[in-house]
């Protein structure tokens, strides 16, 4: 029993290094956000009065909005709300930014952990069968296809499968997240899949899934190729190993060396990048949130980023910082489960 | 009729359209309950053979002409599908290195539970999980492993080398084969690991009944588990016949040449180096390293890797340190190099104290190494030119003097002029430890540490490259400190020995003091356990209780 606390205790110590080293992170983040925020030319009182008002005026906002205070004074503010998760009001729309962000984050999320799904159940597997039949015709097509998922701009694709769907599919929806004539189930997560699911509502999950297919495609495409390459030379890397040697040497049939032993130890290395993606496409989602007329936090950002509306950047920004912490959290437990190594070694 | 016949074998690689041809005419035969040894330096041809016993040689090789009955069936005339069915169950592979040969995500379990799965499914048999799970636990006490159940829930990186060879056979051993072909077992296992792995497929090729068949290149490893001997060299079999004969009345040079190659490590042969009697170039005062790992949750653990350790290496001699992994040798010559800077003590070379130096400040003139494994240390993608222009850069020299120094080094070496333009892949494993060692000698050091330079090469290339320190040594006056496990090897090549034991040393003198009378009992468990060539040098060899081994030795059984 002891040993078994021994070994949990050394991986529970690896993810507080962790958790500690993504604190850090998110620290240093909020920093640069500020200074950012602090140097781009603009003043936000003066955004937030509009061209009209007189400079009294502008100088009686600045005050309201602490902009006259001591920068430390100022970050601590920032930091200070942030934690509570307040980020002020939208310079635009008067509005708390949170508000805005919690009202379209689901929308993002439910889309890019729909990508990230696709990217692993098509580009392992696919990886693998390239790996297995490599140099041969299935493996050229394989990485044929990948090169040009990976060349291929994401909107482009988006376009493309906009175009596909409007001539061939006549049902198929465009636009949206789901048909207009649906009412909402709203849940607790803000998901319509997951929502859906809670409440029972097949008829949402459906539209959802027919509007998710297209943009979630668009979006994976990329990845779907990045990954089949990683985890195909992950494969061929493993199997020169001796382990393989030893399990074929007793008879153990190709295929479950393959598919089983390799497999899981291959998985590590797809594993790894899909929490990068994660980041990337939190941030790269707007172009087909723009195409499909999404109306997420990616887009969201976006426009923030072009009315320069400060507060709601800020926000934006650290809202993504924070999904990328977490997204890398969760496949750091994820690796550790897969692989013991991880888990076995303890401290540094 | 013999279990295995192999006759008039032809096997052939085709890498890139060039066709290579590795077996020529191997004929090889292995009787009911024989034990039989293949000896072949690397490239021999000694694993292709097997292999195609096997039927688990790669897609570019094929077999040209020739047959392999077993038990009177010629295996080659046979489907695959039938072939597949003889692995594991009448012929099984020990294989050779324990480190690599699991799947580091699978439990040790899963892996034996995995072959005896198929087995029964190729045999027709089935057999519940709780059923497999009993025999697993019986085959592994049958190759002494204490905690049968420990081991089948522990993951690979949890058992050390010596319990993962155990259980290499035990997976050898799980369907009750007629015959093991055993692949270099134990060589990547310290000398007293080797020895209790070999010691326990001898009992088990008794007890059993088994065939042997012994791939090694190591001739005291042939002497210890087989009784009839074939010599293989570039794809022939050169010379064979009963053990005695082969080791006592060799026919061919090259048997004479390999038996010769092997430094003894009693007798009138061994070589006993000169003192230089001069004052030490290196010495070190009650030197400790201790490495601390960092927790947040619990306390720091702390490991001594090297306690106390007081030393002299009097100039111009060679100073061994022999001693097994994890005694703190390695840390010791890195502490020398000034790679590691020493927590407590103080090292001095050639009157500099290093401890005055931060941590790898030290001057490069002083103090060289060449490191174990020359496929790994030398860059892949430098040419020989290259790799030496960095210590001959870092020296000073310009363009011209670097390519004449280089010149130098080669033939310093005995190396062809020619060969600056080579890449390490282009080298033997001979060749490139020159170039390591001309990339020591560059800038002149007036050290250079040897770690284990000659263990990952043939015997008879080992003795070149130690004739060539040898000379370089005389010529140039260097001194060396040379850092080994293999304790015949130090029996001829050093002037003084230490042996370390969990990071204290424990003896030393001169190695025919050591030799003739080693006090400590742990030096005579090392010297006992080397696998030497004759029954005088096995007579000679210290004795040493088993009380004794328990005290000292890290068992592999537990």
């Amino acid at each position: 029993m002891g040993k078994v606390f021994f070994v949990a205790s050394g991986f529970i110590e690896f993810l507080l290094r962790r958790i500690l080293g993504f604190a850090v992170i998110l620290l240093v983040l909020s920093l640069m956000i500020f200074a950012l925020a602090r140097v781009v030319p603009g003043d936000p009182a003066r955004m937030a009065m509009g061209p009209s008002a007189s400079a009294e005026q502008v100088e009686a906002m600045r005050e309201q909005m602490g902009l006259n205070d001591p920068l430390p004074t100022q970050y601590f503010r920032f930091l200070s709300g942030a934690v509570r998760g307040d980020f002020g009001v939208s310079l635009i729309s008067g509005r708390p930014v949170t508000e805005q962000i919690l009202r379209l984050l689901p929308a993002t999320l439910e889309l890019v952990l729909v990508t990230l799904l696709l990217m692993m159940v098509l580009g392992v597997p696919l990886g693998v069968l390239a790996a297995r039949y490599r140099n041969g015709w299935v493996d050229t097509l394989l990485r044929l296809i990948s090169m040009v998922g990976v060349t291929m701009p994401a909107f482009l694709v988006a376009i493309l499968l906009q175009l596909f769907a409007a001539f061939y599919l006549s049902d198929w929806p465009l636009l949206g997240r789901i048909d207009r004539g649906i009412e909402l189930p709203g849940g607790p997560t803000g998901l319509l899949l997951i929502d859906g699911l809670l409440a029972g509502r097949l008829d949402v999950v459906r539209s959802a899934l027919q509007h998710l297919a297209f943009p979630a495609f668009a979006l994976a495409l990329s990845g779907i190729g990045q990954i089949m390459r990683l985890t195909r030379s992950a494969m061929i890397e493993n199997l020169r190993r001796d382990h393989v040697q030893t399990l074929r040497s007793f008879g153990v049939p190709d295929r479950v060396v393959t598919f089983r032993y390799l497999l899981k130890l291959s998985s590590i290395a797809p594993l790894t990048i899909m929490g990068l993606e994660f980041a990337s496409l939190i941030g790269n989602a707007f172009v087909v949130e723009m195409v499909f007329a999404w109306g997420g936090f990616a887009s969201h950002g976006l426009e923030s980023i072009m009315q320069n509306d400060l507060n709601a950047v800020m926000a934006v920004v650290m809202v993504s910082g924070i999904f990328f912490v977490l997204a890398n959290l969760a496949i750091d437990i994820l690796i550790g489960v897969i692989d013991p190594r991880l888990r076995l070694k303890e401290g540094r | 009729m013999a279990l295995l016949d192999i006759r008039d074998l032809n096997v052939s690689f085709t890498s890139y359209g060039q066709r290579t041809h590795v077996l020529r005419d191997v004929s090889l035969k292995v009787g009911e309950g024989q034990r039989v040894a293949l000896i072949g330096e690397t490239g021999s041809g000694k694993s292709v053979t097997s292999k195609t016993v096997l039927n688990t040689l790669p897609g570019n090789a094929s077999v040209e002409s020739g047959q392999v009955f077993w038990r009177g069936t010629d295996l080659l005339t046979r489907p695959d599908r039938e072939r597949e069915k003889l692995k594991g169950i009448e012929m099984s592979v020990v294989m050779q290195d324990p480190l690599s040969s699991f799947n580091p995500v699978f439990t040790i379990g899963h892996h034996l539970d995995s072959v005896l799965y198929w087995a029964d499914r190729r045999a027709g048999r089935r057999r519940g999980r709780a059923e497999r799970t009993a025999h697993i636990r019986q085959v592994l006490r049958k190759v002494q492993l204490a905690d049968p159940d420990r081991v089948i829930a522990a993951w690979p990186a949890q058992l050390s080398g010596g319990m993962r060879q155990r259980v290499l056979i035990a997976l050898a051993l799980m369907n009750r084969p007629a015959m093991l072909i055993a692949d270099e077992p134990g060589t990547a296992l310290d000398v007293t690991t080797q020895d209790e792995i070999l010691r326990l497929i001898n009992d088990l090729v008794t007890e059993e009944g088994l065939s042997l068949l012994m791939i090694t290149h190591n001739l005291g490893v042939v002497r210890m588990t087989a009784d009839y001997v074939y010599v293989m060299r570039k794809g022939v079999i050169v010379e064979h016949g009963p053990l005695k004969q082969i080791f006592e009345a060799p026919q061919t040079d090259y048997c004479r040449e390999l038996i010769g190659a092997i430094p003894p490590l009693y007798g009138a042969a061994v070589k006993d180096q000169p003192l230089s009697g001069e004052p030490p170039l290196v010495k070190l005062e009650n030197v400790s390293k201790r490495f601390t790992r960092r927790h947040l949750l619990r306390r720091d653990e702390t490991v001594d890797a090297v306690r106390n350790v007081s030393l002299e290496v009097p100039r111009g001699e060679i100073f061994g340190i022999a001693g097994e992994s994890g005694s703190g040798k390695t840390t010791l010559a890195r502490m020398v190099m000034g790679m590691l800077g020493a927590t407590e003590g103080e090292i001095v070379i050639d009157g500099v104290r290093l401890t005055d130096h931060a941590e790898g400040r030290i001057d490069r003139r002083m103090a060289q190494i060449v490191y174990q494994n020359p496929g790994t240390s030398l860059n892949p993608k430098r040419t020989v030119a290259q790799t030496l222009d960095v210590p001959l850069h870092f020296a000073g020299l310009d363009k011209a003097a670097r390519a004449r120094r280089t010149d130098e080094l080669l033939e310093r070496v005995d190396l062809p002029r020619h060969f600056a333009s080579r890449y390490p892949h282009e080298l033997s494993g001979g060749q490139k430890q020159r170039i390591a060692i001309a990339r020591a000698l560059a800038a002149d050091p007036k050290l250079i540490v040897l770690d284990e330079p000659t263990s990952a090469l043939d015997v008879s290339v080992q003795k070149r490259v130690i004739t060539l320190l040898e000379e370089l040594r005389s010529d140039l006056g260097l001194t060396y400190l040379f850092i080994s496990h293999d304790l015949s090897l130090m029996r001829n090549f050093c002037s003084h020995i230490a042996v370390m034991l969990r990071g204290e040393v424990v003896e030393q003198g001169t190695p025919a003091e050591v030799f003739a009378d080693p006090r400590h009992p742990y030096t005579r468990a090392l010297i006992a356990a080397v696998p030497v060539i004759t029954d005088a040098e096995d007579a000679a060899k210290p004795v040493v209780t088993e009380a004794e081994k328990k005290r000292f030795l890290v068992s592999s059984a537990a």
